[in-house]
C-alpha cells in the first residue's frame, strides 16, 4: 500500500502542531504543495519533515518524537501511523479513520474524539480520552492519571488496569462477543493490536460526574 | 421428457417478484443458533397468511460469521419492502433478542438497507452502546450492544434488502403418499445444498397447493382440486387414475438462476427414485402465465438452461 511519509528532521527541537497533516486535509495535494503547507507561523512542512511517497489515505510519521502535537486532529478518514512517540492531543477530535501510535503519547490523547479508532501501543500521559464523545481508544501500555476525565461515550480498551477513580463504576467481569468483531478489524493493521484475542474483560462505566455512558474495558490477563 | 421413467410435464412454474433479505444468526453453539433461527423462521411458510416466507439457508462455521461463533443464515422474503421491514423487526425482537447468546448480523450487501437492530436498540433503555467497526473492506458497520440478562445482545444496525423471486415450484406425483413423500425428502436434501434459496413450507414440502378463487366469496384461494387425487372423478382433473398423491415443493430465491438450479437438482433427486418407486410425473403450478413475472419451464431447466425465460 502506498503511503505518504513524514520523517521528522533531527534538527527540530521546538513543539510542532501537526493538525494539518491528516489524510483528509492532504487529499488531492501534490508533494510540493504538501511541503509548502504552513504548520505554524515559523514552520512549513518542509522545515520540519522530509516528505516522501504520495498523497494517499495512509499517512506515516517516522522518527516521531513527543514534540509532535495534535497528530490526527479532526482526522476523518484513512489511516495515520506514528513510528515513535507523539506529543499531546494525539487523535484529538478524531471523526473517523484509524490512528496507530507505535510508541508513547503525551497528554489528552483522544480528547473530544467523536468517531474512529485510536490505537496506542505504548503508554499515555494524563487525561487520556478526556471529554471523549464516542469511538474506540485502545492502549497496550500504561495510562496516566485522570483517565477518561469527562468522557461521555465510547470505549477505552486497556491491557493494564488504570489508576482507580471514583468517577468510574465497576460493572464486573464479562465475555463480550463484540470484541471479536473489533479484533477482526484490527487484523488488517500493522500493529500489536492485531494479536489481541482476549474477549474476557472487566467493564467500568463512567465518567459519572457527567453523562456516564462511556466504558473502560480492561482485558483479562488469564 | 422422461427421467428414469418419470414423466416431466411440458409446463412451467409461475413465480413472482419479491423483496428479500439475509440475516446471519450466531450463538454460543449451533444448537442455540438453530433455536433462534427456528423461532425467527417459524410461521413463515406463505405470505398469504404469515406476511413473510422464511427459512434457514445453511449452517455457517465460526470462520464464516462476523463474531467468530457458529451460526446459520436465514433468508426472508415478502411481497413488498414495507412488510419485509415490519416482519424482520418483529421477528428480531421476539425471536433473536429473546434467545440466549444469539446475535444477528447483516448477511447481504445492498444499497437498500433495512433495520435489523436500529430500533431494537431502544430496548436498552438508554444503556445501549453503539460501535462503529470497519469490515474487511474498510467500510464502517454500525453495531448495537444491548444489555440483556444473559450479558449483551449484539446486533448489526441494518441488513441489505434485494429484489428476489418467490414461488418457484414443482409437483411430485406418485402412486402412494409414502412414496411421494420419500421422493420429496430426497429432493429437499439435494436442494438444501444450493445457496440463495429456501423452501419455506414444513420440511420444505407443501401438500395443500391452491388455486385462485373459491366458491365461497370471502375466500381468495382454495384447494387445487385439479391435483387432488380424491376428486379425480368429480372435477376436471389433471391426474391419471394411478396417481394417489401429489406434493409440491415451493422455492424462494435471490435470483432466477438460483431457483432454476434448485428446481433442477430437486427434480433430478426425486426422479432418481424412479417410476418403480412409485414416482410417475413431475409437474408445476402456474396460473396460466398471467399473474407471475417469472416462468420456470421444466424442460428448459432440466436441459441445463438455467437462465430460462422471464416474462415482464
Amino acid at each position: 500500500m502506498s503511503t505518504l511519509i513524514f520523517t521528522l528532521k533531527s534538527s527540530v527541537t521546538q513543539p510542532i502542531g501537526c493538525r494539518a497533516l491528516t489524510p483528509n486535509n492532504l487529499s488531492g495535494k501534490t508533494l510540493p504543495e504538501i511541503k509548502a503547507l504552513r504548520l505554524d507561523a515559523q514552520h512549513s512542512v518542509a522545515d520540519v519533515f522530509d516528505v516522501t511517497g504520495e498523497a494517499t489515505d495512509h499517512v506515516v510519521f517516522k522518527q516521531a518524537r513527543p514534540l509532535l502535537h495534535h497528530i490526527g486532529y479532526q482526522m476523518k478518514t484513512g489511516q495515520i501511523t506514528i513510528d515513535g512517540d507523539a506529543g499531546n492531543f494525539t487523535g484529538a477530535a478524531m471523526q473517523g479513520g484509524v490512528l496507530i501510535c507505535k510508541g508513547n503519547v503525551g497528554e489528552r490523547a483522544g480528547d473530544a474524539m467523536r468517531r474512529g479508532i485510536l490505537l496506542i501501543e505504548g503508554d499515555t500521559g494524563e487525561y487520556c480520552a478526556s471529554s471523549m464523545k464516542a469511538g474506540t481508544l485502545g492502549v497496550l501500555g500504561k495510562t496516566g492519571a485522570r483517565l477518561g476525565y469527562g468522557m461521555k461515550r465510547g470505549t477505552l480498551l486497556l491491557v493494564h488496569a488504570p489508576i482507580p477513580q471514583a468517577i468510574w463504576l465497576d460493572c464486573g467481569w464479562h465475555t463480550l462477543p463484540f470484541l471479536n468483531i473489533l479484533y477482526k478489524s484490527f487484523k488488517a493493521l500493522d500493529s500489536k493490536f492485531a494479536k489481541l484475542t482476549q474477549m474476557r474483560v472487566q467493564r467500568w462505566v463512567g465518567d459519572i460526574s457527567g453523562l456516564g455512558k462511556a466504558e473502560i474495558l480492561v482485558l483479562s490477563q488469564d | 421428457m422422461n427421467i428414469n421413467g418419470v414423466q416431466i410435464d411440458d409446463t412451467f412454474a409461475e413465480a413472482f417478484n419479491m423483496r428479500g433479505t439475509r440475516v446471519i444468526i450466531t450463538a454460543q453453539n449451533l444448537k442455540w443458533a438453530y433455536n433462534a433461527a427456528n423461532a425467527m423462521t417459524g410461521f413463515a411458510t406463505s405470505v398469504i397468511g404469515c406476511g413473510v416466507e422464511a427459512g434457514i439457508e445453511r449452517e455457517l462455521t465460526a470462520d464464516e460469521t462476523p463474531d467468530g461463533r457458529p451460526g446459520v443464515s436465514v433468508l426472508m422474503f415478502a411481497m413488498g419492502s414495507k412488510v419485509l421491514m415490519q416482519q424482520l423487526e418483529t421477528r428480531m425482537g421476539q425471536c433473536i433478542l429473546t434467545c440466549p447468546t444469539a446475535a444477528a448480523f447483516s448477511g447481504i450487501a445492498s444499497e437498500d438497507q433495512i433495520s435489523l437492530g436500529k430500533h431494537l436498540r431502544y430496548f436498552g433503555d438508554g444503556n445501549q452502546v453503539s460501535k462503529l467497526i470497519p469490515d474487511a473492506n474498510g467500510v464502517n458497520q454500525r453495531y448495537w450492544r444491548i444489555p440483556v440478562m444473559d450479558g449483551e445482545f449484539l446486533t448489526q444496525e441494518t441488513t441489505g434488502m434485494v429484489r428476489a423471486i418467490g414461488g418457484g415450484n414443482f409437483l411430485v406425483l406418485g402412486t402412494s403418499q409414502p412414496q411421494v413423500l420419500t421422493a420429496c425428502e430426497a429432493a429437499i436434501e439435494a436442494m438444501k445444498k444450493i445457496p440463495n434459496v429456501i423452501m419455506p413450507f414444513p420440511g420444505g414440502v407443501v401438500r395443500s397447493g391452491s388455486k385462485v378463487g373459491s366458491k365461497y366469496p370471502k375466500m381468495f384461494a382454495s384447494t387445487n382440486d385439479a391435483f387432488c387425487p380424491t376428486l379425480k372423478g368429480v372435477v376436471k382433473t389433471e391426474l391419471d387414475m394411478n396417481i394417489e398423491s401429489v406434493m409440491e415443493i415451493v422455492i424462494d430465491g435471490l435470483t432466477f438462476e438460483d431457483i432454476a438450479l434448485s428446481m433442477k437438482v430437486g427434480i433430478e433427486a426425486a426422479c432418481s427414485l424412479g417410476a418403480d418407486a412409485g414416482i410417475k410425473r413431475i409437474s408445476a403450478g402456474n396460473y396460466g402465465g398471467k399473474l407471475g413475472q417469472h416462468h420456470f419451464k421444466l424442460h428448459q431447466i432440466l436441459q441445463g438452461n438455467l437462465a430460462g425465460a422471464t416474462t415482464a
